[in-house]
């Protein structure tokens, strides 16, 4: 873990307001943004625009720009039970929510003592933490399937959730002891010589401190759940449904317009948590700052 | 004091965890490819597996694959991100909602980015369409096959997708808390834009561009259902295989699909310590 | 060895004005303070020199040349900021000769130079050090010496001291007093510490909201403010209002004799005020002249000499006198207010056009 000073700068010092009257000489010109800007409004966009249209399209052809006819099939398909649509939406948020509260329940603690104690032995810790990151985690879930068969954990939410576990728990350890090094004990220390006691300093000050970088861990964990895959394949058997296995058979079918229309469905709880916690990454940098210490 | 006593039970949960799932199935696994296998019988210890796995030419042929895509993926991720990030830690009109279309990636499943991109660079795609409508092309044949192709540009074209926001926002975040100090006192100093590119800002990102970039190079060589929708079924990457082998009915062949796996996951790790020794190196 | 001149410059961000119409001449190898409360512009001023803010309206010329249109990296006006700033991934060595490094010197003479600099800088040995390694003052005189090795045109420094503690500040100022004036670099010194100011600068420029107040060697200050504004920064807060004919002022405490010779000409509304440190208690209030009646609100200890603070007609007076001086809180005492020291100010309630030298 790296020891760069990255605490902003001094207010007073450095008032923002400082802008040139003309442009600023720096080290991209005008043309290099526009450029980039438009590069990543096109890239971002272009992909998820043409799910939109495909997820309307009745008939759409080679070679036309626009579906000849447009029409609600597919979205009535993904409405109508034998989709399994909304079977699999259900498994995959109450799988994604059981993995997030374990994650924070296990996590916390965890990324605490990480991020504000030193020890002996804290980077063997580390390393460890962190090897579902480095080592593909497939190879484990092969190796863990038998046993789970044998404890009777295959097909089982729980099963399935302590699988996702596995790759959730480093990514949030590493979000969260970032936050927590940043954040430091002065407040906790300060409210308990105020007479506060520990659940009372976790309530009043430690939690609303650390609260927005525990929304992008909370969101990156759910997020990782939320596009399994193969894991849950493995270990629910195919027969406990998630979004992404009832979307994976059509992404190689001919069925476009259900490709489509099942993504979307698949993305928008996702968006809907980007625009919830937006904000927070744009504000607080100690969060996302935690990717760049592996 | 009381705090050191505490700590085995902070870290004791997801230690225990990590290490009983994720090291337990590493152990069995290993087994099972060393030949352990009770299930249908095998109890003795063997390297013929290893042995089997490794000189088969097709085996090699994946791994060069899976390596391939993933370092192109890495370079190509890192260098892009990196730039946007200079472009977007400036203000200017437009910057806010450009830094919010920049992060729409992040929560986007890959199977939801793969779904788009394969809709757009098919040979019937909306990309070919276009270029057929402006009159550059004439049937899905003349546009070149991305998909299924031998160089995987479908697959790198959606690891890209994802991962150039990932990179680019926590470079993003660290020029955000660096501030423009550094780069104005090395103005003062006489140094110019390329100067302060290389001798300031570069050595400030680099820990944040090796993290990710390590990240990025660990999933995407892991990774199986990308490469299983977009790339070619022979030769596939190294998960893929593994996987396929994992999943055929006859037991027989499964300690070969694990010893692939074993290779796979001791490959990841030996490139990725080489990789940080190397760039720790190259930064001094 | 440069010349400095700084023609009417102003900057303004939106409606607030942070600098306004700003005229000063600084001659090559001179030390000159910008001194003024947070806020008043200087900082925006020395940004302007080099060129890290371009000015709204007015000229910035090096040698008589003007160098508005000239980036930062080309200038040569070095800036040493409040925060070291010392670049965090280099070590000693490498941050010392970064700008040299940038010019493309070579690197036996970058070495041999850095280490004279470092030298001079009184730390001698310390090239492999991390930045992280250093105290607070080493810190800043790795960063003085950055800034010095180039052999800059100019030498800004923006409350370079501001973040050391204060027997630390005093060494530095000293040190950095003496590698200015052997080097013979122009220097411009940005603070808040008058006491700072005045120790340092060969000449002192006053800024207030802005504003250039008043220019001058640090002695100018103390004898002569030109307004009451100045007068305050400086520590002096006794003025009073009266009507001048020739030599005496009439006021409505008595009338008091000035020297036409030393103050500004001009019968009519003056006010005049008197140092602290120059008034003296009389015994009584008859048969001397300039004696003005106070009552003594407080007297207060302050080691090495006693404040009294006193009720002077409408206004509040401070006197500071020996530590042993005797006073009692609730009486009415003389003040004597000796010719020589009694200055004329300008009643400042609309901020002044500068002009250039006004070294009275």
């Amino acid at each position: 873990m790296t020891a760069l000073d990255t605490r902003p700068p001094d207010a007073e010092t450095q008032p923002e307001v400082f802008e040139d009257v003309t442009d600023p000489p720096s080290l991209i010109g005008r043309w290099t943004r526009r450029v980039a800007i438009t590069s990543i409004v096109v890239f971002v966009g272009l992909p998820i625009f043409t799910l939109l249209i495909w997820s309307f399209a009745f008939r759409w052809n080679f070679p036309d720009l626009l579906p000849s006819e447009w029409g609600n099939r597919a979205w009535a398909y993904v409405a109508s039970d034998s989709s399994r649509t909304f079977e699999g939406l259900w498994n995959s948020t109450k799988l994604a929510v059981l993995v997030t509260i374990m994650a924070i329940v296990v996590g916390l603690p965890a990324s605490r003592a990480l991020g504000q104690h030193d020890f002996r032995g804290k980077s063997t810790v580390e390393w460890l933490l962190m090897m579902p990151i480095i080592v593909p985690t497939l190879v484990a879930t092969m190796g863990i399937h038998q046993i789970f068969i044998r404890m009777r954990l295959t097909e089982t939410l729980f099963g399935v959730a302590l699988v996702h576990l596995i790759p959730a728990i480093p990514y949030f350890v590493l979000v969260m002891a970032s936050v927590f090094a940043n954040y430091g004990t002065a407040l906790e220390e300060t409210a308990q010589s105020l007479g506060a006691n520990k659940i009372q300093v976790f309530r009043y000050v430690t939690l609303p401190a650390i609260s927005s970088g525990l929304l992008v861990a909370s969101m990156f964990t759910f997020l990782i759940s939320w596009g399994q895959y193969v894991t849950t394949l493995l270990i629910g058997g195919g027969t406990f449904v998630t979004l992404p296995l009832v979307l994976f058979p059509f992404l190689s079918g001919a069925s476009h317009s259900n490709a489509a229309a099942i993504s979307l469905v698949f993305v928008a709880p996702a968006i809907i948590v980007l625009i919830l916690t937006s904000r927070q990454l744009g504000r607080d940098s100690s969060a996302m700052g935690g990717f760049g210490k592996l | 004091m009381k705090d050191i006593l505490r700590l085995p039970f902070m870290l004791g949960p997801a230690l225990g965890i990590v290490v009983l799932l994720f090291g337990g199935g590493l152990v069995v696994g290993l087994g099972q490819s060393l030949g352990y296998f009770p299930a249908i019988g095998l109890r003795d210890f063997t390297f013929e597996h290893y042995a089997s796995v490794l000189t088969d030419s097709n085996f090699l042929r994946s791994l060069w694959l899976t390596f391939r895509i993933a370092t192109v993926t890495t370079i190509l991720s890192s260098v892009i991100a990196v730039g946007l990030a200079l472009v977007l830690r400036q203000k200017f009109a437009g910057s806010r909602l450009s830094s919010f279309i920049f992060q729409i990636p992040l929560p986007v499943p890959h199977l939801v980015a793969a779904s788009g991109i394969i809709l757009l660079i098919t040979q019937s795609g909306l990309i070919a369409r276009f270029g057929t409508a402006v009159g550059i092309l004439d049937t899905p044949a003349d546009f070149p096959a991305l998909v299924f192709d031998r160089a995987g540009i479908a697959i790198i074209l959606t690891f890209l997708w994802k991962e150039v926001p990932f990179i680019g926002l926590v470079v993003l975040a660290i020029l955000q808390s660096v501030g423009p100090q550094f780069e104005e006192q090395a103005r003062t100093l006489g140094a110019n834009a390329r100067q302060r590119f290389f001798s300031v800002l570069l050595p400030l990102i680099m820990p944040g561009v090796l993290s990710t970039s390590i990240i990025v190079f660990a999933f995407t060589f892991a990774n199986y259902e990308i490469p299983l929708l977009l790339g070619t079924r022979f030769p596939a990457t190294l998960p893929v295989i593994a996987f396929r082998g994992y999943q055929d009915p006859d037991l027989a062949l499964r300690p070969e699909a694990m010893a692939v796996s074993i290779v796979l996951a001791v490959v990841a790790v030996l490139l990725l310590v080489a990789y940080r020794r190397l760039a720790r190196y190259a930064v001094k | 060895m440069t010349d400095v001149s700084l023609q009417s410059l102003s900057r303004r961000f939106g409606d607030n004005v942070a600098v306004r119409d700003l005229s000063l001449d600084i001659e090559s190898g001179e030390l000159v303070a910008f001194l003024g409360p947070s806020g008043c512009g200087k900082t925006t001023t020395l940004r302007m020199i080099t060129g890290l803010l371009r000015p709204t309206s007015g000229d910035v010329q090096f040698d008589g040349e003007s160098v508005v249109e000239i980036p930062t990296e080309r200038r040569g006006a070095v800036m040493v900021f409040q925060k070291h700033l010392l670049f965090p991934t280099m070590d000693v060595a490498q941050n010392v000769g970064f700008g040299l490094k940038m010019a493309g010197v070579d690197k036996s003479e970058i070495s041999s130079r850095v280490s004279e600099m470092l030298r001079l800088v009184e730390l001698p040995g310390l090239e492999e050090r991390k930045a992280h390694e250093l105290s607070g003052g080493q810190q800043q005189r790795v960063a003085l010496a950055r800034a010095l090795v180039v052999r800059p045109k100019v030498l800004l420094l923006d409350e370079p001291l501001a973040n050391l503690d204060a027997n630390l500040r005093i060494t530095m100022r000293q040190l950095i007093r003496s590698i200015q004036s052997e080097l013979g670099i122009t220097a411009i010194f940005v603070t808040h510490d008058q006491e700072e100011a005045v120790m340092l600068a060969d000449r002192v420029a006053l800024m207030l909201d802005g504003v250039l107040q008043q220019v001058g060697s640090p002695d100018v200050f103390y004898r002569s403010p030109r307004t009451t504004e100045v007068a305050r920064f400086f520590r002096n807060g006794n003025f009073l209002a009266g009507t001048r004919t020739g030599s005496t002022v009439r006021t409505s405490l008595g009338d008091v004799t000035v020297d036409s010779a030393r103050v500004p000409a001009g019968d009519g509304p003056v006010v005049l005020t008197i140092r602290p440190e120059e008034i003296q208690l009389a015994s009584n209030g008859s048969g001397q002249s300039n004696v003005i009646p106070a009552m003594v609100t407080s007297v207060i200890y302050m080691g090495s000499f006693t404040r009294l603070v006193l009720q002077v007609g409408d206004s509040t007076w401070h006197v500071q006198g020996p530590a042993g001086l005797q006073a009692t809180e609730g009486t009415s005492v003389h003040l004597r207010l000796p010719t020589e020291h009694i200055w004329l100010v300008e009643e400042d309630s609309v901020p002044q056009e500068t002009e250039g030298n006004v070294a009275v």
